[in-house]
């Protein structure tokens, strides 16, 4: 009996030891139940041109975290859902993912629209949200409160690092043209808003308003040509932009009237668009192949050959996004010590810095908002011909946002509105 | 006059209007191509084919595809032209045979549903087989410039399709009113029972008329496809407007779309000057009063 019990003893023993060497022999690699985070974006459809590349920037981070031991020994795990760009689509995704999976987060938004809506969500389940993708500065200041945190630039930061370089040129007569919703009217307001302030003398002319997703602009182009303006900012985007640029291409539009596009240098339209470029356009972008950025942020070159090698394509401004976020959430989770939504929130509400491959972030405690590197140039043809992001200016987004006093003010005056 | 000089001050600027009245017309021209192909499959087969902005979607693709692996010559673009709305019409025929035969008999409410379904299949087909990148189409190089009208410059693009678009009506209109195929196609929409009963193969007949709809719309997307970017979601646009034309015209009536085209391309270049702001709703708010005043559209006819 002794000698059978002791027997036993020995095979339990060496078993126990065995599993320590196989759990030591997967090193680092992150134990224990994973921490949650529920992400919902627009993976069907017209927006999947910049959802792809982001998610791809969030599963390189995941990556990268899980096998460096994970968050606080715990992995990261995301769970993707399609809002098909809807705001109904993606609160009924956000309950089930609070309600049935039980998410400790949530994230993601690329349509403004959404974003507020599972904000809106959020903050009623008092369930912490981070929004990755969408821009518009309501997110985190009008309609800002403690369950809703923004990773990424806003409209406020990159527009106004954009309207600074609008307001050096001669131009005193300026239009637009602008989808109408959401984002549309948030970049307008903000790019003009800042440019009288630089500016004073400036002089809106003329206003365009096509429906988001508008394919036909031949009657906004002649418009314009007739406006007498000198200057104009482009809010429409993606395919809409391509197709504007194309459709304003042969009627001279950008050599009576000088570009200035929230968007265009984004690959996603300068490639498809080639030769019909608009070359000298003033636009923000993502320029990761620009020497002078290169030589700023020796780690960036590492980091997008890491991209390519695991993607087998470039990356974008997209894919930089989702990999920051997901290190900024990260990071929140570690400083708590803990994935509780009330002590990550403390962290947020303190605010911290985190460097990336392509500068540094802050995380500003007032409003959870996210204040990254601003770049714009121009749009030139390279040696071979391929239309680029050049002439890169670097800026930072703190040197440019609405301090805390201003957002204080703006959440205080959309509170009484709602009175 | 001078009330009237100030509230529309382009009113006095000649060559403003003549370049808007172009521009509404090639807008209108486009819509034509797209939505007659729609309002055809309807009048014979009394489907409202929801896939059409998909056909359409699917013949820019194979555009850009075409474009791309054809030689760099001048005439790539044309035979390309002619290819891509083939593919589709291919396509439309595989659609009919294989899945929309099945449910002519059956409630609209089916119809309606599958080819609802069949907007979210092929989207997610395009999807797998062009990926989420957009596209883009250039203009052949003899049409990538300008013309000068009224003085002012005017896409030569344009021009192209303000002349095709009239020859393919008048080619619908031969079709239709001069030949046998075009009466049989008439009788259907009159009475498909009859028509049959009198021996004709009418389940033929509907699967060359959805074969000749599909390549329509195929035609459109093509066409578009320089003046556009291609990408995902152009089937919802363009089914949208196309839906309003149709509607605005009379279901299945040939002239009332022509009419419809023309009438919304105007309607959308004028808004934007008299109305800037609601230019957008103005579309839908004469759809509403035509839809009033003579619920079965322009030149529709009343259902029976």
């Amino acid at each position: 009996m002794r000698e059978r019990l002791g027997g036993s003893m020995r095979w339990v023993s060496a078993l126990f030891a065995l599993w320590t060497v196989i759990a030591a022999a997967g090193s680092a690699a992150a134990q224990g139940k994973a921490i949650r985070i529920g992400e919902i974006n627009s993976y069907s459809g017209l927006a999947t041109v910049y959802t792809f590349p982001y998610r791809e920037g969030i599963h390189m981070a995941v990556k990268e975290i899980n096998d460096a031991g994970g968050v606080l020994g715990r992995p990261l795990e995301f769970i993707f859902r399609d809002d098909k760009l809807k705001p109904d689509e993606a609160v009924k995704a956000a309950r089930e993912l609070v309600g049935q999976e039980k998410v400790d987060f949530l994230a993601g938004c690329i349509s403004s629209g959404v974003g507020l809506a599972i904000s809106a969500y959020a903050k009623e389940a008092k369930t912490l949200y981070f929004a990755t993708h969408c821009q518009t500065s309501r997110l985190t200041w009008d309609e800002g409160h403690r369950y809703v945190a923004h990773t990424t630039n806003n409209v406020n930061q990159y527009i106004r690092a954009l309207a600074k370089k609008a307001a050096a040129t001669p131009y005193k007569k300026w239009a637009h043209i602008s989808p109408d919703y959401e984002y549309g009217h948030n970049v307008w307001d903000e790019f003009i808003a800042y440019l009288k302030q630089l500016k004073p003398d400036v002089q809106v002319v003329q206003q365009n308003w096509p429906k988001l997703g508008e394919t036909d602009h031949s009657s906004y182009i002649t418009a314009l040509l007739q406006s007498g303006a000198e200057g104009m900012l482009s809010v429409v985007w993606g395919a809409q932009e391509i197709a504007f640029v194309k459709q304003a291409r042969p009627f001279g539009l950008f050599e009576k009237i000088h570009l200035v596009s929230a968007s265009v240098g984004n690959p996603d339209e300068l490639d498809p668009l080639g030769k019909e470029a608009p070359v000298g356009a003033l636009t923000p972008g993502f320029a990761w192949y620009d020497e002078g950025m290169q030589k700023r942020h020796p780690k960036l070159a590492e980091w997008v050959k890491k991209y390519e090698v695991r993607t087998k394509k470039e990356p974008t401004l997209g894919a930089s996004w989702g990999y920051a976020s997901t290190y900024l959430i990260a990071e929140a989770i570690k400083r708590a010590k803990s994935a509780d939504t009330e002590k990550v929130i403390a962290v947020l509400g303190e605010g911290y810095e985190m460097e990336f491959p392509w500068g540094k972030v802050i995380m500003r405690g007032c409003d959870q908002q996210a204040i990254p590197p601003q770049w714009t140039g121009v749009v030139k043809m390279n040696a071979q011909g391929k239309p680029v992001l050049a002439d890169i200016e670097e800026t930072h987004g703190r040197d440019l946002i609405k301090s805390c006093d201003e957002v204080a003010k703006l959440r205080a005056a959309a509170a009484e509105k709602k009175k | 006059m001078d009330l009237v000089t100030q509230l529309f001050p382009w009113i006095t600027n000649g060559p403003l209007i003549t370049v808007q009245v172009m521009s509404g017309l090639s807008v209108g021209m486009f819509l034509f191509l797209v939505s007659v192909g729609m309002s055809l499959i309807f009048g014979v087969t009394r489907i409202v084919n929801l896939a059409h902005g998909s056909f359409y979607m699917v013949g820019a693709y194979l555009m850009v595809t075409l474009v791309e692996i054809l030689p760099e010559r001048p005439w790539a673009f044309w035979v390309a032209l002619l290819v891509a709305p083939l593919g589709v019409a291919v396509l439309g025929g595989v659609i009919e045979v294989g899945l929309l035969r099945r449910i002519y008999r059956r409630d609209p409410l089916m119809q309606l549903i599958l080819t609802f379904g069949l907007i979210l299949v092929i989207s997610t087909l395009v999807l797998l087989a062009w990926g989420p990148d957009n596209k883009s189409v250039s203009r052949p190089e003899a049409l990538a410039g300008s013309v000068s009208i009224a003085g002012q410059p005017f896409p030569s693009y344009y021009l192209l399709v303000l002349g095709l678009a009239p020859v393919v009506a008048v080619v619908l209109w031969l079709i239709f009113y001069r030949t046998r195929w075009g009466m049989l196609i008439r009788a259907a929409t009159v009475d498909r029972e009859m028509l049959g009963a009198l021996g004709v193969n009418v389940s033929l007949l509907y699967t060359q008329v959805f074969v000749f709809g599909s390549w329509l719309a195929g035609f459109g997307g093509a066409l578009a496809a320089p003046t556009i970017a291609v990408a995902l979601g152009m089937d919802g646009d363009v089914l949208t407007t196309a839906f309003v034309v149709v509607v605005i015209g009379g279901l299945g009536s040939f002239a009332g779309t022509f009419i419809g085209a023309l009438l919304v391309g105007l309607l959308q270049s004028f808004g934007i000057l008299v109305f800037p702001a609601v230019s957008i709703v103005l579309l839908f708010a004469i759809m509403a009063i035509v839809l009033i005043v003579r619920p079965w559209g322009l030149l529709g006819r009343p259902e029976a």
